[in-house]
């Protein structure tokens, strides 16, 4: 289990390690903030103090060595566009994001799964068949067409949700959180189920095809004919053995939740990181979008490898290999 | 059928015949599309085929015990195994906590599981296939069962490990009473457990009786063809007594003309070994980790042996001796280890092959070496036609092209008994005896000399081995072939092979004549592996 | 499985959904293939426009004398003109997106599996890499950093998608090897080439075809989630998912045809390639025909 453990977190580091030097080398070689930043009226002088000022005049590798050393410190340089440092910028509304994408998952996971598991199980009742065509179609139908029609039915038809922004926050260490008074939960209520749809879906796709696979064991029939009652055998063989996929497909979903998040934030003006993202890039604000990167990048590599762990957790055949 | 309390009765069939599905159908176990069409299950007075899920309940793991063939996935590979045996304990019986563990304790011992304390906290991976199936017993008996249905309870085990497990079996049977139905394709297994023998073919009973009536005399044709295919370790006969399957045609003509047309100087008429074997070892390493150290295996370890042109030699192990390896080394692929031992040599028709380089220096070599495999339903490309399957290779190289290649084909198919139109088929089309065949008539595309044979019986019926087994040896004297050739099982290696090396653990610990090592061995091993074999007695020739 | 030869009669015949499904997509191609010829108008020729025309609802007549079925946006174009020329577009994106994706993944899935050593771990590492991050958020990264346009979308997606095809034929890949045909080939002498072509390709492609149909849906999908956003394909070649963002503005006035209808079609045609996807996956299934 240890050498497991070690060899994950070496592969991890070494991958935050790439991402960040080909984050920075492709932002170096195709933005120019000089260019972004500087009015039509500067001189060719201005120009250069504004490159020194910048520290973007000098080679390449000292760039990418104070640009790294600056990470370690916590520097991740100044938004050309908020003139604030970067790291705050987003600290700042990572909890706008982050409250949504968990209430989306945990919608996910608590419809889905029993829903998954109920199809699987009772392959040829028609309610089944219901749930399995609905499901295709929330999850063909794109994000952000799915959010537009949220939009159009409970803001401008039903007129009960509001179409965008965040609403009152109540301050929790020191963090605002949407969660819990009624002004913020109804703001809130409209992206989560947006994200919550596709997750619904998958979810429910997953945990029917791992069902139906986990049934068909010999395992399976084995306990049947050990004369356990059904109830036993659900809980107990069914769910353990499906619960691995899960595991491990939920967290990594969990980057699809951060990924259409920009999405969501977009169409309903939500004050997250995604909206921070789209922003940027339309600026060319180039601290923000690297730092992005490499914060996010960093997100996903703790959450695989957090995932890799609770895999080696549930299935004991990995942990003795 | 009829089977009373304490007796213990076989099912016995070929593939196909239907008897697991009696099994599971007693249990009321099979999938939703089945249908009774007519008769009845009768325990006691219990009609347990109009029983529904819920009757089932009083009767499944009570009164009915299941063993399921392959005790590594009728274990639930996430649960440990105390978990899995004191559920049961819990579902039929009202112990519980440590009066149940301790009683899961007591069936361990039973079954002659030891150190019972620690191996509850085991996962089924951790443990040894006799050891799961031993334990899936104590699983079946823990609430003193009248009926144990046990479906090919040992053919996934080794054959020592097989005797054992049996022998628990069946002193626990008797003592306790219970009526065993014994589900099998063994005849061996049969003559040594059962009383009564019931013996299926395609869903049909055939034949019915003690089992030493049907052994030495049974009335049906197909229970005679059964009993004749069985191969017996103390007597080698020149064929088996079953229907032959190739009808001489001129397909057939023409393919024996053209393989026994060798190549030039192919015609191996020296006196030494056609293939001499030095001192071969192997030896598997596992890299170093963060934690472990290097862990190393070693399959084979100096072995060494000679095989000279027309004879047929045997190696004969368990898994995990071997044997398989050593073939594989030879045919190149596997790497032996040389540079421990600069005397370890393969050599064939008189050539170092351990010191050919390239891949044309070793196939102009040793393309006169071919390999039959064991599993036929992984060793034909599944996307190439049986036709293209044969010829592939030697198209490939250029030695025959285009429309006398299929010509080829077609004649190889009708030699090793198939029909010539079945060329276009695909591999799926065609059963596992078949698909063997086609393997065969596959290596003799290459006019081989040499023939090393991995177990290319055990995946087939005993009346289909039969068959095979008679072909080879047609195929043998009529073109000369010298084999090698491994096998698990003692009787089909006395059928097949002069002289046999027994292997054990990587090394070999005995060797000589067929007649003299299968009968009257020297080593301890061999004997053991002898009499763990199940046997039929033999009165009458 | 082992064939190949998908049955296609057999994988639809009672299973309407799916078969509507087909019909669809078969539709939803030809009328990509053939669009320029049943548009109405060529939504962007500039001549033929008049901003008269401009946001009239659907079934309205134009100046010229057309009929306008879906309405016009803002500079007089019909929308229906303009959902057939963006249909053309996000199809185009999308086969060629998943079809070089997939040559590229399968060939280093395969070298993959055959070279073992230091090339395998590079590109296998490579595929973890890419995985590990959500081709969405990959895509809008280097559309961010090297500018939109259709060939960089297309290339942005071939990046989405070659990982995941390169993984799977890996693994199928891997356990063929283990088959002992694979044993014969190399005794019998044959080179790298022939046993790569003709023994291990053929046989670890079939799962990859398989899950072809989904993402192609995908990647549709991506592209117009992309295009949304403004990082995708350029206004003068505007995709469903640029058309839909075009009419959002025009969405809370009432003004409801110029988004919603290339919505509709974006949507039928993603549900009509899904729906027929999971029809393939689950008749190819062996734990779902019953045998095991």
């Amino acid at each position: 289990m240890l050498s497991f453990t070690l060899r994950r977190l070496g592969q991890s580091s070494v991958l935050v390690l790439i991402m960040s030097v080909l984050v920075f080398f492709c932002m170096y070689i195709v933005t120019d903030p000089v260019a972004v930043l500087a009015s039509d009226d500067f001189t060719e002088e201005d120009r250069i103090a504004l490159a020194s000022e910048l520290g973007v005049d000098r080679p390449i590798l000292v760039q990418y060595f104070q640009f790294t050393s600056n990470i370690l410190h916590g520097d991740f340089g100044t938004s050309f566009v908020y003139n604030k440092p970067v790291l705050p910028l987003i600290l700042e509304r990572l909890p706008a994001t982050l409250e949504v994408a968990i209430l989306a998952l945990t919608i996910g996971l608590c419809a889905g799964v029993p829903m998954g598991i109920y199809s699987g199980l009772n392959r040829r009742k028609k309610i089944t068949k219901a749930i399995s065509f609905i499901t295709t179609i929330g999850y063909s139908i794109p994000n952000f067409w799915q959010a537009l029609l949220l939009i159009i039915v409970f803001a401008v038809w039903l007129k009960i949700l509001p179409a965008s922004g965040r609403g009152d926050t109540t301050f929790l260490f020191g963090i605002g959180w949407s969660f819990f008074n009624l002004d913020g939960l109804r703001h809130m209520l409209l992206p989560a189920v947006n994200l919550a749809i596709y997750k619904i879906c998958m979810q429910t796709r997953l945990a029917r095809s791992g069902t139906q696979e986990v049934m068909f064991q010999d395992y399976i029939t084995f306990a049947r004919a050990k004369g356990l009652p059904r109830q036993r055998i659900i809980r107990r063989h069914l769910l353990r053995n499906i619960l691995i996929p899960i595991v491990t497909i939920t967290g990594l979903e969990l980057g699809g939740l951060i990924a259409f998040s920009t999405v969501t934030e977009t169409v309903f003006s939500w004050p997250g990181i995604g909206k921070l993202l789209i922003d940027s890039i339309h600026h060319a604000d180039r601290p923000v979008v690297v730092a992005y990167l490499i914060l996010i990048t960093l997100m996903f590599v703790i959450i695989n490898f957090i995932v890799d762990m609770a895999y080696a957790v549930l299935d004991p055949r990995i942990r003795h290999t | 059928m009829r089977i009373n309390r304490g007796q213990i009765v076989g099912i016995v069939g070929e593939s196909g015949a239907g008897k697991s599905t009696i099994g599971k159908v007693a249990l009321g176990l099979l999938d939703e599309n089945a249908v009774i069409e007519s008769g009845h299950i009768k325990l006691d007075d219990s009609v347990l085929t109009q029983y529904t899920e819920q009757d089932f309940a009083p009767i499944r793991g009570k009164r009915i015990g299941y063993i399921y063939q392959n005790p590594m996935t009728a274990l639930n590979p996430v649960l440990t195994i105390g978990e899995q045996l004191i559920e049961t304990i819990q579902a039929h019986t009202d112990k519980r906590g440590q009066v149940a563990r301790n009683f899961a304790i007591e069936l361990l011992k039973k079954v002659e599981i030891f150190d019972a304390e620690t191996r509850l906290s085991k996962y089924p991976h951790q443990l040894s296939g006799g050891l799961c199936q031993r334990i899936v017993f104590a699983i079946a008996i823990c609430s003193k069962p009248d009926l144990i249905i046990a479906d090919e309870p040992t053919t996934a085990l080794d054959v020592t490990i097989q005797k054992a497990v049996l022998d628990t079996f069946k002193q626990l049977a008797q003592k306790e009473n219970i009526a065993v139905i014994l589900i099998t394709h063994d005849m061996g297994v049969v003559a040594e457990m059962c009383d009564y023998v019931y013996v299926l073919r395609h869903g049909l009973l055939v034949e019915h009786g003690p089992t030493q009536h049907i052994l030495m005399n049974p009335k049906e044709t197909y229970s005679r063809e059964l009993m004749a295919a069985i191969p017996r370790v103390d007597k080698k006969i020149d064929r088996f007594l079953v229907p032959g399957i190739i009808q001489n045609s001129e397909g057939r003509d023409r393919a024996l003309t053209f393989l026994n047309r060798k190549v030039d100087g192919q015609n191996w008429e020296q006196t030494a070994p056609l293939l001499s074997v030095q001192k071969l070892s192997k030896t598997f390493i596992s890299p170093a980790t963060l934690v472990s150290s290097k862990k190393s295996f070693k399959a084979v370890d100096s072995v060494s042996f000679d095989v000279f042109k027309g004879e047929t030699l045997g190696i004969v192990g368990e898994s995990g001796s071997g044997k398989s390896t050593i073939g594989r080394m030879i045919l190149g692929l596997y790497n032996p280890d040389y540079q421990t031992d600069i005397d370890s040599n393969v050599i064939y028709r008189g050539v170092k092959i351990s010191d050919l380089k390239t891949r044309a220096e070793r196939h102009g070599i040793c393309q006169s070496m071919q390999c039959i495999f064991q599993d036929p339903y992984s060793s034909l490309n599944p996307r190439m036609s049986a036709g293209e399957n044969i010829i592939f290779a030697i198209k490939a190289h250029g030695v025959v092209s285009g429309a006398l290649a299929w010509e080829l084909a077609g004649d190889l198919m009708e030699l090793v008994g198939l029909s010539r139109s079945a060329v276009e088929k695909m591999p799926h089309a065609f059963s596992g005896g078949e698909r063997q065949r086609i393997g065969i008539a596959r290596a003799l595309s290459f006019r081989p000399d040499f023939l090393f044979c991995d177990e290319p019986t055990s995946a087939l019926d005993v009346t289909v081995q039969a068959e095979l087994l008679n072909l080879m040896k047609d195929l043998q004297d009529a073109l000369g072939l010298t084999l090698l050739f491994v096998s698990h099982d003692l009787a089909v290696v006395r059928q097949m092979c002069d002289r046999v090396l027994v292997m054990k653990s990587g090394e070999v610990i005995e060797s000589g004549s067929t007649d003299k090592v299968l009968v009257s061995p020297d080593n301890a091993y061999t004997k053991e592996l002898l009499k763990s074999m199940p046997r039929f007695t033999f009165d009458t020739v | 499985m082992n064939r190949l030869e998908i049955n296609l009669w057999a994988a639809f015949r009672g299973h309407p959904v799916a078969t509507i499904g087909l019909v669809g997509v078969t539709f939803f191609i030809l009328l990509a293939i053939f669009g320029p010829l049943i548009a109405p108008q060529n939504p962007y020729d500039q001549t033929r426009l008049d901003i008269l025309d401009g946001l009239l609802p659907p079934m309205s007549k134009l100046g010229d004398g057309t009929f306008s079925l879906m309405g016009t946006d803002a500079l007089g174009r019909d929308i229906l003109s303009a959902v057939i020329y963006g249909l053309r577009i996000s199809l185009f994106v999308a086969f060629m997106a998943v079809f070089f994706g997939t040559v590229i993944g399968v060939t280093l899935g395969l070298i993959a599996a055959l070279r073992r050593g230091w090339i395998e771990t590079i590109i296998m590492r490579a595929v973890d890499l890419k995985i590990s991050f959500p081709g969405v958020l990959l895509a809008l990264m280097l559309l961010a950093v090297f500018g939109s346009g259709v060939d960089k979308i297309i290339y942005a997606l071939i990046i989405g998608t070659w990982a995941s095809k390169a993984r799977l034929v890996r693994a199928v890949a891997l356990s063929e090897m283990k088959k002992e045909y694979m044993d014969f080939a190399r005794i019998a002498g044959l080179s790298q080439f022939h046993i790569m072509m003709r023994f291990l390709l053929p046989n670890s492609i079939a799962p990859v075809l398989v899950v072809l149909p989904m993402s192609i849906s995908g990647a549709i999908g991506a592209e117009a989630t992309l295009s949304f956003l403004g990082v995708g394909v350029p206004i003068t070649e505007p995709s469903l998912g640029l058309l839909i963002a075009n009419g959002n503005d025009y969405l809370l006035s009432g003004k409801w045809w110029i988004s919603i209808f290339p919505g509709l079609v974006l949507v039928a045609m993603v549900l009509c390639i899904n729906v027929v996807a999971d029809r393939f996956r689950d008749y190819t299934n062996p734990f779902l025909q019953g045998k095991a």
